[in-house]
């Protein structure tokens, strides 16, 4: 994992403290010194690598924020946003101190326009609670990162998630944005218009910047009806190449599958395990959920089938009823716990490679080889219908040696994926940890240009400093 | 005229048949679709290499000489009309499809190729390219790729920023730049999503990797017939509502359907105040399941009559007119002003009541044919630019409809770009605060404002003329910022 880019300074603590004073007097409890509160701020779910803020503030409007970020701006202190950290590439870790600006206090659904099927949200409401607040509208929101993360973290991040293969990613998904930027101006872009090309894609733009060009306030949501007929179905595998190979006959097929989860032999014995699972073996398994009309549903589960068992899969066991999808889904969305749980005190943290379909089998063996020659137990799971999948690498943090066995291994996954013509990251973002990473991947010409843009839009480097682009080219810095 | 050391540089880059300096050589590039606006260029080049291209924007940079990129001319805002004193880089030689990946479901191609060539290409696999501008016979992928281009199919399949992989292009400076890669995302800023809908001011670009789409198995359009077009404005919202996502949702106005059934003969209900035609694809299961619900949602709504295409001949005989609605209706008026304002679909049947509104008040004609399904409008306004004051009358009339479009929350422009036409109506939709963060782009990609000047994104001071921006006691913001 690359260090901490060393382009910014920490502000002066006498500035540090004029600023932590202001906002104590503006905001009175909503403004935290804390020191718990502060280590809570520090870091998300990757792998351990604190850097305090010197203040969290919970703010309540877009125009506090604006506020904020005026304040910051003007004495160069850097604004770090936060939703509820579920991030895992130390996206939300404040390098250099400054203000964590906590936008879960702001978490109001403003507008659901079920006829234009969108919603207006505020950047703190979570997944969880938007997909609760359209319950009775038949309408839902499907992108399901799996962590209960906030609506503006899954935006500054790009999530995607599980059912990424029909329902796209944020980029897909996000119609218009408020923001609030460096110089602390509050700006609306995009609409409620369905297409648009007049101007530049802000709203895109600011889709994936990880906090480093502007703050998320607010978010226009696409939506869409809840399926009439949901089923999902489970297919065994005598080896991973088989299993692999099913998804990208049925990605050729154009079988419109929803979701499609591969777990290799290492993380079913561990979901099973965990999630008490009953009446499954430890081999490589893929989970499909079908969304559609009753007609639909049953003929992609049919088709699925049939290619599934030119493959090799055991029959396929279906689960149409509610309980025993979300029976399978909780066992999916538990797996990095039940990895964890196949070696106590281990720690852990995921790859993020995702690789065009037609190469994923040779990125998965591939990978899989490189495993067993480290000595390492990282189980594998992967949204393989969209060519995305995560090795979850587990490493005794007491052992030095096999800590940077580990980054090594993750090292190789991200280069072996851009050599594939993929991505190192299909969903996690930057962050911290993948500043390398991008560089291999779009080359030192492009990130220029990603700098600029920085530049342009952030000159004093107050949003998020040292995440998602690197400030220097290597050797200059 | 080119300064003559830049023409020198360029002739040694190009064979003599690739450079164009001579009026009547240069004039077939005057302007693109939109014929209003037009303007000699300096020289026009056509290079077949990326290396060329380099060269040449390396050479037009030094010398700060404007450029402007053009492909097949078909644009329809004036993107590609050129610089007086500046190069066209045509891209037209660049007509290859290097590659077809059936199994990613990509396809790399140069920028010259034109839109249904991939698809075309792409037919032996199965698959199709999904966005389809109905200039697709001609537009070429890269003119898409900077206009956002849109079309029919958008409604469910997206724009052309949706079914866009990665970009390779170059700036203005002579850096070779890759944006997006063949995977489902990329780290970092989402640059790919900046050069969708640039229209020519951020790079030339020199090659794109498409994604593909698997051909529906089977597809049907429903015709349903609605005797008023707020009815037919309304039938759209809804059937949108019961959460159907057509393949293609298209209306059509009497005067439009009148305009082309002396061509088509599609036997359209010529009575009817306004038609959909709504296009349900997948595999025939799928679509005789959605079809019976869109049947049971224009019922409720109020058609008149709903015709189900029998067989493939009549889809595409009640899709014939949608398709020759342009042509058609420069058959009707000797000319025409076709509008691209998009707006929330509930605004549908108010906006479409004002445009009628104003059509009498005006006595200008309008034939209305549009993709309803999203909210894109495009009226016709008929007029004679013979008859003195017509053509300012249409004019003021589309920046009405375009103002319309903006207070209902909506854009003034849908799929067609800002060009050098919506430049005013740029300025009404977007705050000063949101136009400084695109110049701030602009600067950071192009410091020196020579990729396809004075188009897509208007200055501030531009919106100063037009009366939008405000200079608080005589102090101009971000006065560095170049201003012509």
């Amino acid at each position: 994992m690359s260090g901490v880019p060393a382009a910014r300074e920490r502000p002066a603590p006498t500035v540090v403290a004029g600023v932590v004073e202001r906002l104590a007097r503006d905001y009175g409890a909503r403004a935290s010194t804390n020191a718990s509160v502060r280590e809570q701020h520090g870091h998300g779910e990757g792998l351990a690598d604190a850097a305090l803020p010197d203040v969290v503030v919970f703010p309540h409007t877009n125009e506090e924020v604006a506020a904020i970020v005026r304040l910051c701006n003007a004495a160069r202190v850097p604004v770090i946003a936060f939703g509820i950290g579920t991030s895992l590439e130390g996206h939300v870790a404040a390098l250099y101190g400054g203000v964590s600006l906590d936008l879960s206090q702001m978490n109001r659904v403003l507008e659901i326009n079920a006829d234009d099927l969108d919603c207006r949200v505020q950047a703190g409401v979570s997944r969880e609670q938007l997909n609760a607040e359209l319950k009775g509208t038949g309408l839902f929101f499907p992108i399901d990162p799996g962590a209960n993360a906030t609506i503006g973290g899954m935006t500054a991040t790009r999530a995607s998630g599980t059912n990424a293969v029909r329902y796209g990613t944020m980029r897909e998904n996000v119609l218009g944005l408020t923001v609030v930027t460096a110089d602390g101006r509050i700006v609306r872009t995009g609409g409620r218009a369905r297409k648009s090309s007049a101007g530049y894609d802000l709203t895109r733009l600011f889709v994936g910047q990880e906090g480093t060009l502007a703050i998320i306030t607010e978010i226009q949501l696409r939506l869409y009806g809840v399926p009439e007929a949901i089923s999902a179905a489970v297919g065994q595998f005598p080896d991973l190449r088989s299993a692999v190979q099913t998804v990208i006959v049925a990605m050729q097929h154009g079988i419109p599958v929803a979701r499609i989860e591969l777990l290799d032999e290492l993380q079913m014995r561990a979901c099973i395990a965990y999630s008490k699972l009953a009446g499954y073996e430890a081999r490589p398994t893929l989970l499909f959920e079908f969304h559609g009309t009753a007609a639909a549903v049953k003929e992609q589960a049919e088709m699925m089938a049939a290619i599934a068992a030119d493959h090799g899969g055991g029959a396929f066991r279906f689960a149409t009823a509610a309980e025993d999808r979300s029976q399978l889904w909780k066992a999916r969305h538990n797996a990095w716990y039940a990895a964890l749980a196949l070696r106590p005190g281990a720690m852990g943290f995921s790859t993020d490679a995702c690789v065009p379909i037609s190469r994923l089998a040779d990125c998965v063996l591939e990978t899989r080889e490189d495993v067993e020659r480290s000595g390492l137990v990282c189980p594998i799971v992967g949204h393989v219908g969209d060519g995305n999948f995560h090795l979850l690498v587990l490493f005794d943090p007491n052992d030095g040696e096999e800590r940077a066995r580990a980054e090594a291994l993750a090292q190789r996954v991200s280069l072996r994926a851009i050599r594939m013509g993929g991505t190192c990251t299909g969903e996690h973002g930057v962050g911290i940890h993948k500043l390398d990473a991008l560089v291999a991947e779009h080359g030192d010409d492009a990130v220029d240009v990603m700098r600029t843009i920085k530049r342009a839009l952030d000159p004093n480097d107050i949003l998020n400093p040292g995440k998602t682009v690197p400030p220097e080219r290597r050797g200059q810095a | 005229m080119l300064p003559p050391s830049v023409h020198a540089q360029l002739a040694a880059i190009l064979p003599g048949e690739a450079l164009l300096t001579a009026p009547e050589a240069t004039r077939p590039y005057e302007c693109d679709g939109l014929t209003l606006f037009r303007e000699l260029p300096a020289a026009v080049a056509l290079p077949d290499t990326e290396a060329q291209v380099v060269a040449i924007l390396r050479a037009c940079h030094a010398a700060r000489v404007p450029v402007v990129a053009r492909g097949a001319g078909t644009g329809l805002s004036g993107g590609a009309m050129p610089h007086k004193d500046g190069v066209v880089l045509s891209l037209a030689k660049f007509r290859r499809i290097l590659a077809i990946d059936p199994l990613a479901r990509t396809a790399v191609v140069q920028p010259g190729v034109r839109n249904l060539a991939i698809s075309e290409a792409a037919a032996a696999h199965n698959l199709y390219y999904a966005p389809d501008p109905s200039s697709q016979i001609a537009c070429t992928i890269a003119g898409n790729v900077a206009e956002n281009a849109g079309g029919v199919h958008c409604l469910k399949y997206g724009l052309t920023v949706h079914n866009v992989r990665r970009v390779r292009g170059v700036t203005i400076e002579g850096e070779v730049v890759e944006f997006g890669n063949e995977a489902l995302d990329a780290p970092g800023y989402d640059l790919l999503a900046l050069i969708n809908g640039s229209e020519g001011l951020l790079a030339v670009i020199t090659e794109i990797t498409v994604k593909l789409t698997p051909k529906p198995q089977f597809a049907q359009v429903a015709l349903a017939a609605f005797a008023t077009i707020e009815a037919a404005g309304e039938a759209v919202g809804k059937v949108i509502a019961e959460g159907i996502i057509p393949g293609g949702l298209e209306l059509m106005d009497q005067a439009a359907t009148r305009a082309v059934e002396q061509f088509v003969h599609a036997n359209y209900p010529l009575d009817a105040a306004a038609i959909l035609l709504v296009e349900s694809d997948g595999t025939p299961e799928e679509v005789s399941a959605e079809m019976a619900d869109i049947k049971r949602v224009l019922t409720d709504s109020g058609a008149t009559e709903i015709r189900v295409s029998k067989d493939e001949a009549q889809r595409l005989l009640f899709w014939s007119g949608r398709k020759a609605a342009f042509p058609a209706a420069g058959r009707i008026s000797p000319d025409y002003y076709c509008i691209d304002g998009t707006i929330p679909r509930k605004a549908l049947s108010g906006v479409l009541h004002k445009i009628a509104e104003w059509s009498a008040e005006y006595g200008l004609r309008v034939a209305n044919v549009f993709h309803a399904g999203d909210g894109n409008l495009h009226p016709l306004i008929l007029y004679d630019a013979n008859v003195p004051g017509e053509a300012d009358k249409t004019i003021a009339f589309g920046d009405r409809i375009l103002d319309l479009c903006i207070e209902v929350g909506g854009t003034v422009t849908g799929e067609h770009g800002v060009g050098v036409e919506k430049l005013r109506g740029a300025c009404n939709q977007f705050a000063p605060a949101e136009l400084e963060r695109f110049l701030g782009i602009k600067r950071a990609f192009d410091p020196h404002a020579l990729l396809n000047p004075g188009k897509a994104v208007p200055t501030l001071a531009r919106c100063a003329e037009f009366g939008r921006m405000h200079v608080h006691g005589g102090e101009l913001k971000h006065a560095e910022l170049p201003r012509y």
